[in-house]
């Protein structure tokens, strides 16, 4: 295998034909409405971003779409068939996520992790493990040669025996990463992945995921680190109290003074990301 | 933990250590010498330890503790480490032997007083012995420990570590026989105190390290041996079926721990029913024997018998499962052991008056005649290289074959694709959804499969019992399976064969743990959940699950780990 990620059959880079629609998605909770009518596109090989202020309903948007909750209103498509409402099926559809507080499988090696991943794209059946014929020892070593070769995707090659839990705290995040690929997503939706990262691993979270796209797969980013996400993002869409407030092109989204007045308006503005909003700008 | 105040600070064991050893040497010999004295004052009392110059096999335990001991100490002083990277933990072991023997010489005491009535029956060899025991442990303590053993870095020649297998199989095989055929409850302890001491000291020393070296490089040889002795042991009881009894029903309830195991150690889910299952196994197989009780009208052979009970349990899994797997663990718990009791009831009902008879109500099905298979009658003794075999003894083989399938199925089911998906869902089952494993399906599956190895057992155990009632699943028992479970050690085989011989043996053999044997089992699970919630024998995983905290354990884990190149999920075997 030439590349490290097969893209499954996803032979396109970005050749602008949509993969995920979302339209109208609205959630309540009670009285409250996290989401309001959000419309989401999202292209092969395409890197969306998606901000807003905290509360804004980001979070909740991507429980929408992999199916953690059932949207109250709208649909969402993902390669033009309406996605069902379960995870695992959204998964199988060719979806998969990462967890804005990382949830990795602690007590399993970081191999094991990405094996999980590729639960769905294997069907070694109960009577096939019992009986351990030919078709079982195939699909072992098969499933156990992805993940090693994810993880060598991700640069976490040499750790592949290390206890996830082990592993440092960016390392879990590509860990993560790489369990998500081993699902052969169409589409990869990353909650905050630069979260908690020194500056240095976040230049190499962006490598990574411009690699991932390179490969063909479109990527859906939340993101509070500005320069980050304009670095990185194609288009990005602003959620301001469970609206899109903005969506176009880094540069339009960054010169609008609706999303400046958006992160400074709302509440006890956090300071530390108003500076790092502005520390965005002076940079573009 | 709970560490104990130190007395002996290591600068005080700095100075003490020469005279602790000699006074070591002298209690251990002191103790090994007593045993040619008489300890007990009439012969009624334990093996009989009256006779001047002839030492009872008891007082041959004590005289190896003493020896031990004394010998220990003498290699800690005489065998330096010579630049060598292999360490033996020779003081490390003494001192284990110390305190052991301690103990055991004050167990054969008390047992001695309570046997004969008063502690005015031990004679003087007994109190020689305490006196012994007691410097060897004083002496023992005052030592400076060495380092941690690094043994089970040692290899030795293939053949030879074949041959040690083979050795402590057979001293296995020996000593379990040699335990089964003790009647008398004293006795029966102090050899467990002797034993038990006798294993702590090769931990102590390194031994045990290298011994569990020697099994992984030889694991074929490691499973076949253990069968080997499993298949010899009816040919130690010389004919009497009393303890094939006993060791039928260990198996029967190892059997059905193990698919408990399943459903408890794998996927993580509570079932406090599990009996029920076992039940139906056994009602199917009784009302498809030819029992002149049985209400069905076709006897199918037995091995179509096996798997209609299989499949029976495994449905009733499923039909229980599917509402109640969607809903969290205490719903789980609650609605399984609801399940328990509606299955005895409704076997009750199955009587012809509150119901079709089925079952004969509480009466049961009786008279459930013996298993023939192949042309071969389970019910008639026969003699094999010399030595008679009973009905129990032949049981006792099916059951070897049946155990074996089912470690067979446990083992296999959690090193693969699936077993994966359980360990995912008990870290983190929404993460594990997320990633595209099957959740529901998976936990169903858990709670069929492990239902259907009890539903086979439980065809087994109808004919071997006889009868079947419906008051033999009570609640009770499924609280006993799954104490087997949590006490022996979750997710791994051998945690659950000792777990369960612990719990079927016991009370067997002694009386007073008969009587008392549900309080008890209490205070030893409380005591085992305070200070090792995850079992005597436990998997790496779930050891690791108990103990998040614990960085140590967990980097001696990766490091073998990397060695062996996975996570030993199902223990020894």
């Amino acid at each position: 295998m030439t590349t490290a990620v097969d893209a499954s059959g996803v032979s396109a880079q970005a050749d602008g034909s949509p993969i995920l629609v979302a339209e109208n998605v609205t959630m309540r909770f009670g009285g409250l409405v996290a989401v309001d009518s959000v419309n989401l596109n999202v292209s092969r090989g395409e890197i969306m971003g998606l901000i807003g202020p905290n509360g804004a309903g980001k979070t909740t948007f991507f429980n929408c779409l992999t199916g953690l909750y059932l949207p109250t209103a709208g649909s969402v498509t993902f390669e033009g068939a309406l996605l069902p409402p379960k995870p695992r099926k959204v998964v199988i559809a060719g979806m998969a996520r990462t967890f804005q507080n990382i949830r990795l499988f602690g007590n399993m090696t970081a191999l094991e992790n990405v094996m999980v991943g590729r639960y769905c794209r294997t069907n070694t059946g109960p009577f096939t493990s019992i009986i351990r014929g030919p078709k079982f020892h195939r699909d072992e070593k098969a499933t156990s040669a992805r993940a090693q070769e994810l993880l060598d995707f991700v640069g976490l090659g040499n750790t592949a025996d290390n206890l996830a839990r082990h592993l440092s705290y960016g390392d879990q995040r590509r860990l993560e990463i790489a369990r998500a690929l081993g699902t052969d997503p169409k589409l990869l939706l990353l909650d905050e992945p630069t979260a908690g990262m020194n500056p240095q691993e976040t230049r190499q979270a962006e490598e990574l995921i411009f690699k991932i796209r390179d490969q063909g797969l479109a990527v859906v980013v939340i993101e509070h680190d500005m320069r980050f996400i304009f670095n990185l993002c194609d288009r990005v869409l602003c959620l301001v109290q469970g609206r899109v407030l903005i969506e176009g092109t880094p540069d339009e989204v960054q010169s609008d003074p609706r999303v400046i007045e958006a992160y400074i308006g709302t509440g006890p503005a956090d300071a530390a990301e108003l500076e790092e909003f502005e520390e965005g700008q002076d940079n573009a | 933990m709970i560490t104990m105040p130190r007395l002996l600070t290591p600068e005080r064991q700095q100075r003490s250590d020469p005279a602790g050893g000699w006074i070591g040497i002298a209690g251990g010999v002191i103790l090994a010498a007593s045993a040619f004295l008489p300890w007990a004052y009439s012969f009624t009392a334990l093996d009989g330890m009256t006779l001047l110059g002839y030492p009872s096999p008891l007082q041959y335990f004590g005289m190896v503790l003493g020896l031990l001991v004394a010998g220990l100490i003498i290699c800690s002083r005489r065998i330096k480490p010579k630049g060598k990277k292999i360490r033996v933990g020779w003081v490390r072991g003494a001192k284990a032997a110390g305190t052991g023997a301690l103990v055991y010489i004050a167990i054969i005491i008390l047992s001695i007083a309570v046997e004969l009535g008063g502690l005015i029956n031990v004679v003087y060899g007994g109190w020689i012995a305490l006196l012994g025991a007691l410097l060897a442990f004083a002496g023992t303590r005052l030592m400076i420990p060495d380092q941690p053993p690094t043994l089970y870095q040692a290899q030795t020649r293939p053949w030879l570590e074949i041959l040690i297998i083979a050795v402590v199989m057979g001293a296995a095989l020996f000593a379990t026989a040699f335990a089964l055929n003790i009647d008398d409850g004293g006795t029966f302890v102090s050899f467990i105190a002797f034993l038990g001491t006798f294993v702590a000291v090769l931990f102590r020393v390194g031994v045990m390290g290298f011994l569990s070296g020697v099994s992984q490089r030889h694991r074929k040889v490691l499973i076949l041996a253990a069968f080997v002795v499993a298949f010899l042991f009816p040919f130690t009881q010389g004919g009497s079926d009393a303890n094939m009894s006993i060791a039928t029903q260990v198996i029967i309830f190892a059997a059905a721990a193990m698919g408990l195991n399943i459903t408890v150690g794998l996927a993580g889910l509570l079932d406090l029913g599990y009996i029920a299952f076992l039940g139906a196994g056994a009602f199917t197989a009784a009302v498809l024997s030819r029992s002149a009780f049985a209400t069905a009208d076709i006897h199918p052979p037995f091995i179509v018998v096996v798997l209609i009970a299989g499949m029976v349990s495994a449905t009733l899994g499923l039909i229980i499962g599917s509402p109640t797997l969607r809903v969290s663990g205490d719903y789980l718990a609650i609605v399984t052991l609801a399940f328990g009791e509606i299955f005895r009831i409704t076997m009750i009902n199955l009587d012809g008056e509150a119901g079709p008879n089925i079952t004969h109500g509480s009466n049961g099905i009786p008279a459930i005649p013996d298993l023939v298979l192949f042309g071969f009658d389970f019910g008639d003794p026969h003699v094999a290289l010399g030595i008679p075999l009973g009905r129990f003894s032949n049981y006792y083989f099916l059951l070897l074959v049946l155990i074996a399938f089912v470690i067979l199925v446990f083992v296999r089911l959690n090193n693969s694709r699936i077993g994966r998906g359980w360990v995912a869902i008990r870290e983190d089952e929404k993460a594990a959804e997320a990633m595209g494993v099957n959740v529901f399906g998976l936990k169903l599956f858990a709670f069929a499969s492990g239902a259907f190895l009890a539903g086979v057992a439980g065809a087994v155990k109808a004919h071997q019992d006889i009868s079947v009632t419906p008051d033999q699943f009570i609640f009770l028992e499924s609280a006993f399976l799954l104490a087997a479970v949590v006490l022996g050690g979750m997710g791994t085989v051998l945690g659950v064969l000792v777990g369960a011989t612990v719990l079927k043996l016991l009370p067997e053999k002694l009386r007073f743990v008969s009587d008392f044997r549900l309080m008890i089992f209490a205070l030893l699970l409380i005591i085992m959940m305070r200070f090792r919630p995850e079992g005597m024998i436990p998997s790496q995983r779930r050891q690791l699950e108990f103990h998040e905290e614990d960085e140590a354990l967990a980097e001696r884990i990766e490091e073998e780990v990397e060695e062996t190149g996975a996570l030993k999920g199902a223990g020894v075997l």
